[in-house]
């Protein structure tokens, strides 16, 4: 019982620290990142080659990694999702692009072999007679840490409150002054960061191969959906309620069934609250 | 409205009488056995591109509906031993049911519910392929289906006659009346349905369609290849289907077609590059995306046919 309680949080604060940062992207740009996967792909790889390749020390390696996939998340927003913004298909299709390339460039350089990730702590911690790594335990802590400040920083800065004015209207937010391109760019920074954390967080006790953002990302999409596109909140919620339901299933039936948690979420949601938990607007 | 002219038609003929005798010219299996790869991309790109295409709600998982086709075909042929000609209706059938479970909950909703669900269902699906080996081969899939005709140049112009239908069958269906719904609900779905559209019906109508296309295409290519396998799932063939379309001139079908015959002779001589091959397509992509968002085929062959017209 414990046990489910506390492997659940850990896919809880995982999942949370991905699905937010995809909300929160689409919630002020409009952006349907369908990259986003990457963003955690990428993250477990250069937490792999600043530690494994090149010894750099972990506690440094892990925030080099989060900035150097924050400011790809950058590049790719300025250079080819900007001009393209227009329209929201092209958005679509030019982040799967994106998403493809990164896939097939990790495949091309390092292989599909699994790859191995030293762990940031060795040691084995007990809770209430429950085994637990501590790495796990840090990925957890982490999680509640990041989205604690994310939303500190959204609610409590003079650049949050910038931030929730163009999510709530672009063109006013404009007039006041608000320079939104720039709001874009640090919006897809944090994205792209949290989603990088999320990856090297995980990376030393899953498997770092170049497909592995897609199925997070396809976890994503569904917390997203059932919270409610664009809102936080709603996604933190849902990122507990399958986090849990996916831990209870794997524990009560078998871990294979996980999987399929996340489409019948999606699909009850559809049919019965289509805008989700917290949706602001009705999705109809 | 555009409508098909003349010349559209001599060059639809003359097109596919080169691809018929192609292989006469050289006869050798491997160019039989390309260009019916050729003829079932045909296939795919065309029936997505009639959904999707026409009613602009892009489908980012068409590789869910090809792939229940070849697992139907493969389950009927490898497990249970039917005769093959069970399994192009029956693959048909159930990619059409997946298309309505997939449809029904998001087609309604407006907003990006349906390209996400897509793209999540095929991606799961691919992932229960492995999950539950025991009944599907996991990694290695499904083989031993017995092929549909045994004389593979045989096989290449049944495949060829059906895309063929493929394309004037879905043509004809865009050009009609119901066709031009579609387009209205591209345009505008708000008016449509204050115009007493019933907008959801022909959105999920028309994916049934293109979904019961792909299934057979799907179908088609498991008894080409006599094995299924769970990459028949992946967003990769989603992708390359997608580009295809886009190559072709998004909602001319017929460009599609063209475009996938095209980029998959390009493909096999792209062979030589093995892994780069699938950066080349993303590469390919992100330029149309930018330089030509109209595509190249059909924009094409309207100014190079146009003082026929």
């Amino acid at each position: 019982m414990l046990q489910i309680l506390i492997y659940g949080a850990v896919s809880s604060a995982i999942y949370a620290m991905l699905a937010v940062g995809f909300t929160l992207i689409f919630g002020v740009a409009r952006i349907l990142n369908l990259a986003h996967g990457s963003f955690y792909a990428l993250g477990a790889y250069a937490a792999y080659v600043l530690t494994s390749l090149l010894g750099v020390p972990l506690f440094i390696a892990a925030p080099l990694a989060v900035l150097i996939v924050a400011g790809f998340g950058v590049v790719m927003e300025r250079f080819l999702v900007r001009p393209l913004r227009s329209s929201q298909l092209a958005v679509l299709m030019i982040t799967l692009a994106v998403s493809l390339a990164v896939e097939q460039a990790l495949f091309i350089t390092f292989g599909s072999e699994y790859r191995n990730v030293p762990s940031f702590v060795a040691d084995k911690l007990s809770i209430g007679g429950v085994d637990i790594s501590g790495q796990r335990l840090l990925a957890l802590v982490a999680g509640v840490l990041v989205l604690l400040g994310l939303w500190l920083f959204i609610q409590r800065t003079r650049l949050g409150a910038a931030i929730l004015a163009v999510s709530q209207d672009p063109e006013a937010a404009q007039y006041m002054g608000i320079p939104t391109n720039r709001i874009f760019s640090i919006v897809m920074a944090i994205s792209a960061g949290t989603a990088a954390l999320a990856g090297v967080l995980v990376s030393p006790f899953l498997t770092v191969q170049p497909t592995m953002g897609l199925l997070p990302m396809v976890k994503a999409f569904a917390i997203v959906i059932v919270g409610g596109l664009g809102s936080i909140p709603g996604s933190i919620i849902a990122s507990l309620i399958l986090g849990y339901s996916e831990t209870i299933v794997a524990y009560l039936i078998s871990s294979s069934w996980t999987e399929l948690v996340s489409l019948v979420a999606v699909v009850v949601t559809l049919m019965i609250r289509p805008s989700g938990i917290l949706g602001r607007r009705a999705a109809f | 409205m555009k409508r098909i002219s003349p010349i559209d038609i001599a060059g639809g003929i003359i097109v596919v009488a080169i691809l018929a005798l192609a292989p006469m010219f050289a006869a050798s299996n491997y160019l039989t056995g390309v260009l019916t790869v050729c003829a079932i991309y045909g296939i795919w790109a065309s029936s997505w591109d009639f959904m999707s295409g026409l009613t602009g709600r892009e489908n980012f998982g068409h590789s869910l509906f090809i792939g229940t086709g070849a697992y139907t075909a493969g389950f009927l042929s490898s497990i249970w031993s039917a005769s093959p000609w069970i399994s192009l209706p029956l693959g048909v059938v159930i990619a059409i049911a997946f298309s309505l479970l997939v449809g029904f909950p998001t087609l309604r909703l407006r907003g990006p519910y349906f390209a996400l669900a897509m793209l999540s269902a095929s991606a799961i699906l691919q992932r229960l392929c492995l999950i539950f080996w025991e009944y599907t081969g996991g990694e290695e899939g499904l083989y031993g289906l017995d092929p549909l005709i045994k004389n593979p140049l045989h096989y290449y112009w049944f495949v060829l006659a059906i895309l063929a239908v493929t394309v004037i069958a879905l043509t004809l269906l865009a050009q009609s009346h119901w066709g031009l719904l579609l387009r209205a609900i591209r345009g505008d779905e708000a008016t449509c349905q204050a115009a007493g559209i019933n907008v959801t019906f022909y959105k999920i109508v028309s994916l049934m369609i293109s979904a019961g296309f792909a299934g057979l295409g799907g179908a088609l290519y498991a008894h080409y290849q006599l094995q299924v396998s769970p990459p028949l799932f992946s967003v990769v063939v989603s992708i390359t289907v997608i580009i295809m379309v886009y190559v072709g001139g998004i909602g001319s079908i017929y460009g599609a077609a063209v475009a996938a015959i095209l980029l998959t002779l390009l493909t096999e001589m792209l062979r030589g590059f093995g892994e780069y091959r699938l950066w080349i397509y993303t590469l390919t992509l992100m330029l149309i995306l930018f330089f030509l968002p109209n595509g190249l085929i059909a924009p094409l062959w309207r100014r190079m046919t146009e003082r026929f017209r």
